[in-house]
């Protein structure tokens, strides 16, 4: 962080020494980066569209936006400040990054709700939650699990002796009639399940009406850079807040952004993506309080969920790993669509 | 025929690329009137008439990702290739570094290159470079291999010939030894280019914007199956011209005819 005031200095006397105006504003931005979850989708659009818009800019940033991958692990980018902020997993991989000890905060939680959920055939074997008990399942053993066996508790269910299988890639198997219950995205599996079994044959259970929640895709920041830079994180949340609502605002020029971006994606497939994504980005507390909301309840018992699992050793410190102060400083009503 | 001869031969040199391309052109034609005959899903098995219809809605998308792949292993394999010819001719000279080394490097090759991506991409972060690296590390050991056992099909008597005539073991080298490994240099050579471009392709899943890798990653999220196809496709193109140049290279260089011919 030294050289890069030093260098931001040494580029304040430059222009200052040159005089000429238009390149002040430019010299003046912070080069920072945000590292995404996955490639480029609708699901990220709204950073897109606050980086297209200039947003970044009218906060001093020079903000360059990272795709993630199958290998990355946005919370150790973000802690060893390969990146400046990323938009991780979600609750669940920032409790075990806290656990580890990395030098990381969660700013901001986009989706508010579990964003996947359990899904059967209308006419299958598997009707209601009691159900699964015979059914043989699929979920993905990175967090997904944890939630199923929350709900099965929840339920008075044992799954010791239940037939739970790791997840491939593809809902085939369960199109197929091998797979009674599958694990889908809101957003992305569940639009191929429709495509391909149609909406109406299809069953869902959603963990919240299980008395389980899990709120992904968090916001994160490294300390150092918070410390240092609290009004810089500062204005990335707000320029951030303003590209969302301007993304809802306006999805088709949203998804028009994402398709420049990655063009050989599906369009119908990326709008359905921006319909879901905002329901479960304005869901929960959101819906009051607006996008980005922590909501403390919800994180805690997401947490309560992995210490009873035995997934993290013991509890972690929520309020330290949890700061809500840069989101709740944006008021309520800039937060929300008009 | 004498008047033939050059033609034929200028056929000759572009005939394994053509070939490739003729008989792709066979099998995607086929697997259409399959698809269409059995009535096979398209989530299971798209008609190739919509890969390639995908292809060509989005060509810049495509070309560039061939570009960007085909880049990464040109680069990845050049490095490969010459280190593994060089490394290999050592090998064959100095029973101390081939006795000290190689065991590292047959040590090295049991590595997935899976798990080694992200160590590259840690190292290298996610430039061309790491991509490059990755292909290097799948290219260099097969071409060591073959250069090695190239270099000791040499015949000794045509050695002793030699040296009865006052040739000096740079000369032996140059005139007798390499020429003799050339075939299996380029047999090498041609293993390697498809594994290079596996390499490159893998090397994009760690966190790259551009690349047949990004796509078929993107595909595969979105259980996409015909864009899925469209990346194998491309891949299938580079593949094929990568190989069809080495074959080309090597009816120039090993013009004598070596073991492929």
């Amino acid at each position: 962080m030294k050289r890069r005031s030093f260098l931001s200095t040494l580029g304040l006397a430059a222009s200052t020494a040159m005089l000429a105006a238009p390149a002040v504003q430019a010299a003046d931005l912070e080069s920072v980066s945000l590292r995404l979850k996955w490639l480029p989708q609708a699901q990220f659009v709204g950073f897109y569209m606050a980086k297209a818009k200039g947003y970044y800019e009218d906060e001093g940033l020079d903000l360059a936006i990272n795709p993630g991958g199958p290998n990355l692990l946005t919370e150790n980018l973000v802690a060893t400040g390969a990146d400046t902020f990323g938009l991780s997993g979600g609750t669940d991989s920032v409790f075990a990054a806290i656990e580890k000890g990395l030098p990381i905060t969660c700013i901001g939680i986009s989706h508010q709700e579990t964003p996947f959920v359990f899904v059967s055939k209308a006419d299958g074997p598997v009707q209601e939650i009691a159900d699964f008990k015979d059914a043989s399942i699929t979920t993905w053993f990175t967090g997904a699990n944890y939630v199923l066996f929350g709900m099965l508790a929840a339920n008075d269910i044992d799954r010791t002796d239940m037939n739970i299988q790791p997840q491939q890639v593809s809902v085939t198997p369960f199109v197929d009639g091998q797979v009674d219950v599958v694990t889908a995205t809101r957003y992305n599996e569940y639009y191929t399940l429709m495509q391909r079994v149609g909406e109406e044959n299809l069953k869902r259970f959603v963990p919240e009406d299980f008395g389980v929640s899990f709120p992904r895709d968090t916001l994160i920041v490294g300390n150092d850079f918070a410390a240092e830079h609290p009004e810089l994180v500062q204005g990335f949340m707000r320029a951030s807040v303003k590209g969302w609502l301007d993304a809802f605002a306006d999805k088709e020029a949203a998804i028009d952004l994402i398709m420049k971006e990655a063009p050989t994606l599906e369009r119908p497939h990326q709008e359905f993506m921006l319909d879901e994504v905002e329901k479960i980005m304005l869901a929960g507390a959101a819906a009051e309080q607006g996008l980005f909301t922590i909501d403390m309840d919800a994180v805690s018992s997401a947490h309560q969920i992995l210490v009873d699992y035995d997934v993290l050793g013991g509890p972690i410190d929520l309020e330290a790993a949890f700061d809500s102060q840069f989101i709740d400083a944006i008021p309520s009503a800039e937060r929300l669509p008009e | 025929m004498a008047g033939a001869q050059p033609v034929a031969r200028r056929f000759g040199a572009v005939l394994p690329l053509l070939k490739g391309v003729v008989v792709l052109a066979a099998v995607l034609l086929a697997v259409e009137l399959l698809v269409i005959a059995f009535d096979i899903r398209p989530y299971v098995l798209p008609r190739p008439s919509a890969v390639l219809e995908a292809i060509l809605r989005t060509p810049a998308a495509y070309r560039d990702a061939m570009v960007r792949t085909g880049l990464e292993t040109l680069l990845g394999f050049g490095a490969g290739a010459l280190f593994g010819i060089w490394i290999g001719i050592a090998f064959s000279r100095l029973r101390f570094l081939r006795e000290t080394i190689f065991p590292i490097f047959i040590v090295s090759q049991t590595i997935p290159v899976i798990a080694f991506g992200a160590l590259v991409v840690m190292w290298f972060g996610n430039t061309i470079l790491a991509k490059a690296v990755i292909v290097f590390y799948l290219t260099f050991f097969p071409v060591t291999v073959n250069a090695l056992l190239g270099m000791r099909a040499v015949d000794e008597k045509q050695v002793q010939l030699l040296r009865s005539f006052g040739a000096s073991d740079r000369e032996i080298m140059r005139k007798l030894r390499f020429p003799t490994a050339l075939p299996h240099i380029f047999v090498a050579l041609r293993i390697a280019s498809a594994l290079g471009l596996a390499g490159a392709v893998v090397g994009e899943w760690f966190g790259d914007t551009t690349g047949l890798g990004v796509l078929l990653l993107q595909g595969m999220y979105a259980e996409n199956m015909v864009a899925i196809w469209a990346s194998i496709l491309c891949s299938a193109v580079l593949g094929v011209a990568f190989f069809a140049a080495i074959g080309l290279a090597e009816k120039r260089i090993v013009f004598w005819g070596g073991e492929s011919a």
